[in-house]
């Protein structure tokens, strides 16, 4: 009886197995064929001097590290590292400051939440485009609101995204404008989860508001704001549409970025081969910026 | 009953599905076989170059009974759209718009069909310098549709209180001085596109080939570590510190308005009249007053052609001839039409309306095309990157330039 109870036992288990094995099966064709498969073809092109056009007439050859070593020794890679990486810090930081004082301004009140929280949403649900275009009018030299209302107020006027020491500036706040809603967006979520009962704890323990923020807001919406960074400085590294419809990665490659430089260097000369090595480079970058992340997601 | 209701369902899903994917491929059967629906797809550079072909479309569309799609693509995107296209064996476009610096890079590796085998030949009536790079030995591969070519672009009235007017502005010096003065007046002086390598460099070329100098020699080797080089680029340096880089957009508006005095456009930006603000000249080539004159306007034509892999070469080499024809190359004229023929540009009443098509036909006649190299897009993006450094002051002129001659000596070696 007990024998027969057990092989039951093992049957629904090898069931239940089966049947987790079915579900996750489609994922993980999806995955094999959407990311998998570009990558090590991306991993295969980038040891090969591959050009789109000139592979029409004859075939890409082997040219091992060859892709690296140039990309590695280019200074103006190294330039655009070094952009992207304090893009993403200064990105970041901003926007989880701004997006988690927002998050708290709309939880605390006690009317109108919803208005605000769409208010607030707005840039973010704004294409990309639209948000680079906007800024580039109301930027402009000739006709920007930013510098009409300077002039009239007496201020220096200054050529925004042609000047230096200016256009990595304005790259980092029309990313925070357009990001700190999605950051707000998920830890005002987050903090509509904190229980009642812990602040109302803390008040009868006579606690003021920093230490409620420090000791019962921020321990309790951790996971939110490590997840908010993650995301933010992954998509922050991949900086791309803003510069190139703004400032090309000029002037003097003051705002290239790391996707820039390869869409100079690689895509728009249709050097796959080159353009695939910094893409590799780049995901080895974006892997070490967010190992922290992950190593603790997995924990 | 949940039997009969799963089966219900799958039945449904089934059927939808059949419906949907029979339902594309007899309606793409249709369109191949039946000769009243044919489609030519047509890949342009998007604003008045594509506008002036799409108004030509309907007349040509009812009398050969076919549909044209136009798809309009900014100029990055427009190569990078043919290229990607031309590795397909059977290629989405049948015509295409073609800027002249990529015509070796096309050639070479087979992305344009051999108009001459199918029929086309250029005609007497094009300005012939504009067809030099149309060749490839005797057979023709595009066809100058578009006459753009740089001028200078200026604003009257910031001209003429320095003292000038479009016929006494004779140099380089000429155009320094008006642009000293108009940053005296507290205005802005030259007006340069500095979004972009390739802007950056197109802007200069005209500056350089009036000092003599060019990118390359005759054996495609880089030049641009020389001395005429270096004697434009401190020009050029003098010169933009009158004003600011700025985009396309502004730049017009800016020389429009006043607030800026002058700057290298091309026809298909501003179409002047007797009332405008601005207008705009062809460079006459010479540094100094005096000076010897070069040619000093470069193209920036918008050629047409077939891709190799089209599947309607036929009929869009019909529609080719037909958009080169004379007439309905004139009729394009009060559209901003630009072309590159005689028949239009030195028509009297052309001229009445639009005399500033003199200024043009003289700037195509003498036009320099940017280098028919197949490494262009690598060439000019590094030299634009170090001209970038030098205007922003991060290199100077000598370091700037003899590092961008070893990083082009190191392309063109391959």
């Amino acid at each position: 009886m007990r024998r027969n109870n057990s092989a039951k036992l093992h049957t629904a288990d090898v069931q239940t197995k089966r049947f987790g094995y079915s579900m996750i099966t489609p994922t993980l064709v999806v995955l094999l064929i959407m990311t998998a498969y570009p990558l090590l073809f991306t991993l295969f092109y980038s040891f090969t001097d591959y050009n789109l056009l000139r592979n029409l007439r004859e075939p890409a050859s082997f040219i091992a590290l060859k892709n690296y070593t140039d990309l590695l020794t280019d200074p103006y890679f190294q330039q655009s590292i070094w952009n992207t990486v304090k893009f993403t810090i200064l990105a970041v930081i901003f926007e989880m400051l701004i997006g988690f004082v927002m998050a708290l301004f709309v939880n605390c009140l006690r009317r109108g939440q919803k208005t605000m929280r769409t208010l607030l949403l707005l840039p973010y649900l704004l294409p990309t485009v639209t948000v680079a275009l906007s800024w580039r009018m109301m930027l402009s030299p000739n006709y920007g609101i930013v510098n009409q209302v300077l002039q009239t107020l007496g201020l220096p006027v200054y050529n925004w995204f042609s000047d230096i020491h200016t256009a990595f500036g304005m790259l980092v706040v029309i990313d925070v404008w357009q990001s700190a809603p999605f950051v707000f967006l998920l830890l005002y979520a987050a903090l509509q989860s904190v229980p009642q009962s812990q602040y109302e704890a803390a008040r009868i323990d006579g606690a003021g508001r920093l230490k409620i923020l420090f000791y019962v807001t921020i321990p309790n919406i951790k996971n939110s704001l490590a997840l908010c960074a993650l995301l933010r400085t992954i998509d922050s590294f991949r900086l791309f549409d803003k510069v190139n419809l703004l400032t090309g990665g000029g002037p003097a490659n003051s705002t290239s970025t790391i996707t820039q430089y390869l869409y100079n260097y690689g895509i728009s000369s249709l050097d796959f081969g080159f353009g695939s090595a910094g893409a590799i480079v780049m995901t080895i970058l974006v892997l070490i910026l967010s190992s922290v992340y992950i190593k603790r997601a997995i924990q | 009953m949940k039997k009969v209701i799963a089966m219900a369902l799958a039945l449904t899903m089934a059927l939808g599905m059949t419906a949907c994917g029979g339902g594309g491929g007899s309606s793409s059967g249709e369109d191949s076989s039946s000769g009243g629906s044919t489609e030519l797809n047509l890949i342009l550079r998007a604003g008045t170059y594509a506008d002036v072909i799409k108004e030509c479309l309907p007349a040509f569309e009812e009398e050969h009974g076919v549909t044209c799609n136009v798809q309009e693509l900014s100029e990055s995107d427009l190569y990078s759209g043919i290229a990607l296209d031309a590795i397909n064996a059977d290629g989405s476009y049948d015509l295409c718009m073609v800027d002249g610096s990529w015509m070796a890079e096309f050639t070479e590796n087979g992305v344009l069909a051999n108009l001459s085998e199918l029929g086309y030949e250029l005609d007497d009536d094009i300005i012939p310098a504009t067809t030099s790079i149309c060749y490839v030995g005797d057979d023709v591969y595009l066809a100058p549709y578009y006459g753009n070519v740089t001028v200078l672009m200026f604003n009257k009235a910031n001209v003429e209180a320095a003292g000038y007017n479009a016929d006494t502005i004779d140099s380089l010096e000429d155009i320094l001085a008006i642009c000293k003065q108009a940053q005296a007046d507290g205005k802005k002086g030259f007006i340069y596109r500095g979004d972009g390598q390739n802007n950056l460099v197109v802007d200069f070329l005209p500056i350089l080939l009036s000092y003599g100098g060019w990118v390359i020699d005759d054996n495609n080797q880089p030049t641009v570590n020389t001395e005429e080089f270096k004697n434009a680029m401190n020009y050029y340096l003098e010169l933009i510190a009158t004003g600011e880089a700025q985009v396309k957009d502004d730049l017009i508006a800016s020389v429009d308005t006043g607030s800026g005095t002058m700057g290298i456009g091309w026809p298909g930006w501003y179409t002047p009249t007797a009332d405008s603000a601005a207008d705009y000249i062809a460079l006459n080539g010479a540094a100094t007053d005096g000076g010897e004159a070069h040619n000093a306007n470069v193209y920036g034509i918008w050629a047409l052609g077939i891709p190799a892999n089209s599947q309607n070469q036929e009929l869009a080499a019909e529609l080719l001839t037909y958009l080169m024809d004379a007439d309905v190359q004139k009729s394009t004229v009060a559209s901003g039409g630009v072309p590159c023929r005689y028949s239009s540009l030195q028509d009297p009443e052309v001229l009445e309306t639009y005399p500033q098509y003199e200024v043009v036909c003289e700037a195509l006649e003498s036009g320099v095309y940017r280098p028919v190299i197949s490494e262009w897009t690598q060439f000019y993006t590094t030299l634009g990157t170090e001209m970038d450094n030098i205007i922003n002051g991060v290199k100077t002129v000598d370091q700037g330039l003899a590092d961008a001659q070893t990083q082009l000596e190191e392309l063109m070696a391959g």
